[in-house]
């Protein structure tokens, strides 16, 4: 064996694949959910590497039915050579949307902060809109959100200032920052009222640091540069705090920003510190019971639960911490529905023209949901939840939850 | 995070092994950074097709071949797994399949000769019931049946060249129509595999199929495009609407038959409380003191340790891109070692594409026991056992013998991961 070098060997997977690493295996087109479901689209393989190739900066990016990828990753997840499928479609949508302008639907839905403070504030108001048949046509008609897609509900108290309220823990082993999100601010502050309490249970301070939207909402509406700035301000107030903590979101694809998308796909620099640092939330808790600092004095929940893993969640090549943590508890009786994208992909399902492909999307496991049964289908992240519920009739909540349950918590 | 065993890879090496694993109730992650070479290949299991890489003759008994090589070729890595090893992980692999709702046939004493895509005969040892009545040492006509528009089978081209392999030589093609797939789209064997399980476009087809086909003894072989998720019932409902016996060919990739097969294997692992990493290479292994202390992957943001008691490292070589080569060296992704092969680049690949390549041998020295070894035979960590295709000094490929050095090893290196 010769063990003399010649030349410099980069570390395996540190490159960058590229698009000639795409060996054309078509593996990614076999696992996309959208062109399952629809001829016209022509699939990850095509969009991506192929048409990546002939993609310039000067020319306008033309490449048909880009629009129709819903930014699942599922073709970066099944990939063998490790391409940037997914992101390379996310640049040329970009592209296009920036040529041709965005559409005020897009504009508003790529900014939930904005949404989520104007929903907040009239609460009581935005709901009842929302959930009127008159209303939802006109906002068919004009805005092009789809009737039947039912929005996710505001809280007048959020959860940014309930936590001001709440009482600091006396004593506490270490702190953790946590991230909790557009959603549980504006939508569901219980459940950051959960992730505090299970936290705390376990003698850890949460700290809940000055925080901007993550990103994601406005990557899905072509709004690169949008998500780039709530990115740079959230590595500006967190990579501090990161210094110190680790950080913690309870959303899936917050999460996954957080810790590649920023670096990757935006280009930001200085994320990786963040992005190294940050947690999903199950993911920590895992952590701690492998330390041996989980309490797991749990009291019985007998459920019958069903487990959904999100698309991204994959994407964080993490496994399904949920899974093994809700195993600990007494009395769950816990299985996975394996039948991939649940077809809303954040606010892709909640577009008029999509809207019925999302349907379509996640038919498979609507009827798998169904024909199963439960008391809960679980999933990490909110859009899934919220299309579980309308797709397949089903109660969702987040695997926190349970957890929440367990400790004695509702 | 941690586990008894971590398997490293998805292909069929890692699948047995992980098979064994859940078997004796020990607990097992699979680590998947990608779809594996499993996914491209003809979807058999192929024990010994020739006794050697430039052999005409095919293997009648591969069995007792295996036994032959193993005593003539101490250091083959079926040598290394054993005699054992070869005939529990045949019946591990059955067992399974069986259990898992797929239905497969074959034995060790006997190969199939199975007409491929361009209508060579290949030996294969279990295969997919729906492939076997393609069965050459059968003497009953063949008609190949391909679709118009579909690119992936050319029915004329399958039959040509079996007619001057094949003995019998009684062989013709027919194209038909598929229903919704018009001149003006583009569609791949995953399309047409969906649209089979549809009863009016299977038997649209079959009508037409039954008004070409004439004789009572004639078998009919399709492309593998009989179903998805439901191929036992789609097939037995075509093989009943056309009233001939019927077989798949596997086709290029994408391969519906291999996809439904590693589709439900991974299943019925996931639905055994076995837990998969996706999307995260393994990039470098932590050693102290001869061990393996854990797995170090690459997943979003940061690395994620696997700390086992004992690793299966199952890659591939090539396919998958798990080795590197450089100019004058090849390097492995977890000891970071540069490996057996180091000869000038001319020499690593043959001229002809379809001779055997030498760059093929290129993997992980092995010592007894499967362990990567270093250039003195060393095991480089006591607790890491190597399986399928990333073992050096073999040829898989002229003497068809991968799917079943991948189940041999893998069983092998996981008997030996429990033990350690
Ligand atoms: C086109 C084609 C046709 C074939 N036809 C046949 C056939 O008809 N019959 C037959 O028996 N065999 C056939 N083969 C061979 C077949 O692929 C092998 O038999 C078998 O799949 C090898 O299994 P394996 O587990 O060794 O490797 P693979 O199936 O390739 O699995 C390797 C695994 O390692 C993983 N991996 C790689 N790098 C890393 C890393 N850094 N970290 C973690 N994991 C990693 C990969 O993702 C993959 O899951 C064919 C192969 C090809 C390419
Ligand atoms: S991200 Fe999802 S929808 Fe888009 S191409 Fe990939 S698999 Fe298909
Ligand atoms: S899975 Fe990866 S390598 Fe295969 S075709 Fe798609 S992008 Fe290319
Ligand atoms: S909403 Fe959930 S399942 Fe659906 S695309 Fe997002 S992560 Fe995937």
């Amino acid at each position: 064996m010769i063990t003399e070098e010649f030349e410099p060997m980069t570390d395996t997977v540190e490159e960058e694949a590229s698009v000639e690493a795409c060996t054309k295996c078509t593996a990614c087109n076999t696992v996309c959910p959208v062109a399952r479901s629809t001829d016209i689209f022509r699939g990850p393989k095509a969009l991506g590497p192929d048409a990546e190739r002939f993609r310039s900066p000067q020319e306008a990016a033309v490449t048909p039915g880009l629009d129709l990828c819903s930014g699942c990753k599922l073709c970066e997840v099944t990939c063998p050579s490790q391409v940037s499928i997914q992101e390379y479609i996310r640049r040329a949508q970009n592209k296009g949307a920036r040529e041709k302008g965005r559409s005020l639907r897009d504009w508003v839905l790529g900014r939930t902060r904005l949404l989520g403070k104007l929903g907040s504030m009239t609460a009581p108001l935005a709901n009842f809109g929302n959930s009127n048949p008159l209303f939802r046509v006109l906002m068919e008609r004009f805005v092009g959100i789809h009737r039947r897609r039912p929005l996710p509900k505001y809280q007048w108290l959020t959860f940014e200032r309930w936590f001001k309220r709440h009482p600091r823990p006396t004593k506490s082993r270490r702190k953790v920052a946590y991230f909790y999100g557009c959603w549980v601010n504006y939508n569901d502050r219980r459940l950051g009222e959960r992730a505090v309490a299970i936290l705390e249970r376990n003698g850890i301070e949460v700290v809940v640091p000055h925080q901007q939207c993550c990103g994601i909402p406005a990557v899905v509406n072509s709004n690169m540069d949008l998500a780039r700035r709530y990115g740079q301000q959230n590595v500006r107030n967190l990579t501090p705090v990161a210094e110190e903590m680790d950080i913690v979101a309870s959303s899936t694809s917050c999460g996954l920003m957080l810790k590649h998308d920023y670096g990757h796909l935006l280009d930001i620099p200085g994320s990786e510190r963040l992005g190294a640092k940050t947690y999903d939330i199950m993911e920590y808790l895992w952590m701690l019971h492998e330390a041996g600092e989980l309490d797991t004095d749990f009291q019985t929940v007998p459920m019958r639960l069903l487990y959904h893993a999100p698309c991204h969640l994959k994407s964080h090549g993490i496994g399904y911490p949920a899974m093994r943590l809700l195993r600990l508890i007494p009395g769950v009786n816990l299985e996975e529905v394996d039948e991939g994208c649940c077809g809303i992909s954040g606010t892709f399902g909640v577009k008029v023209e999509k809207y019925d492909l999302s349907m379509k999307i996640g038919s498979r496991l609507f009827e798998a949901v169904k024909a199963a049964g439960s008391d809960y289908v679980l999933a990490d992240c909110e859009t899934c939840r919220m299309q579980v519920e309308h797709g397949a009739g089903a109660t969702s909540a987040h695997p926190l939850e349970i957890l929440a349950r367990a400790y004695g918590h509702g | 995070m941690k586990t008894d065993v971590a398997v490293i890879g998805t292909g069929l090496s890692a699948l047995a092994a992980a098979r064994t694993i859940q078997q004796s109730g020990r607990q097992v992650v699979l680590v998947w950074p990608g779809l594996s070479s499993l996914y491209f290949l003809f979807a058999t299991v192929d024990v010994l097709g020739y006794p050697t890489a430039d052999a005409t003759e095919p293997v009648a008994d591969p069995g007792g071949a295996v036994a032959r090589l193993i005593a003539r070729e101490p250091t083959h890595p079926y040598a290394r797994a054993g005699i054992d090893a070869v005939q529990a992980s045949a019946r591990l692999m059955l067992e399974w399949f069986k259990e898992a709702g797929l239905v497969w046939e074959g034995a060790l004493n006997r190969n199939f000769l199975l007409p491929t895509a361009t209508g060579t005969p290949k030996p294969c040892c279990l295969a997919p019931a729906s492939m076997t009545a393609g069965d050459l040492s059968r003497p009953e006509p063949i008609v190949f049946c391909g679709f118009t528009g579909y690119q992936d089978f050319a029915p004329e081209l399958a039959a040509s060249n079996l007619k001057r392999q094949w003995s019998a030589a009684d062989v013709s093609a027919v194209r038909v129509t598929a229903p919704g797939y018009g001149p003006d789209r583009l569609f791949t064997s995953i399309d047409l595999a969906r649209s089979f399980e549809d009863a009016s476009f299977r038997d649209a087809v079959a009508a037409q199929l039954r008004e070409r086909l004439s004789g009572d003894t004639v078998r009919v072989g399709v492309p593998g495009v009989l179903g998805l998720t439901t191929p036992n019932e789609t097939f037995a409902a075509f093989q009943r609407a056309v009233g001939r016996p019927i077989f798949e060919i596997p086709t290029v990739p994408p391969s519906v038959i291999a996809l439904r097969l590693f589709d439900r294997l991974r299943k019925h692992l996931q639905e055994a409380g076995i837990e998969i990493i996706w999307a995260a290479p393994a990039h470098a292994a932590e050693v102290t003191d001869g061990r393996c202390r854990s797995i170090l992957l690459k997943a979003a943001g940061h690395e994620l340790p696997v700390e086992a008691a004992a690793y299966v490292v199952a890659l591939e070589d090539w396919v998958d891109g798990a080795f590197r080569a450089g100019v004058h060296t090849v390097r492995d992704p977890f000891f970071h070692q540069a490996i057996a092969w180091n000869k000038v680049p001319t020499d690593r690949t043959a001229e002809s594409l379809f001779s055997t390549q030498p760059f093929e041998q290129v993997g992980y020295a092995l010592t007894d026991r499967l362990q990567p070894a270093d250039e003195k035979g060393r095991p480089l960590a006591e607790n890491v056992f190597c399986a399928g295709g990333a073992m050096a000094g073999y040829d898989p490929t002229g003497t068809k013998s991968r799917g079943g050095m991948a189940i041999a090893t893998g069983y092998r290196a996981a008997r030996e991961a429990l033990a350690a």
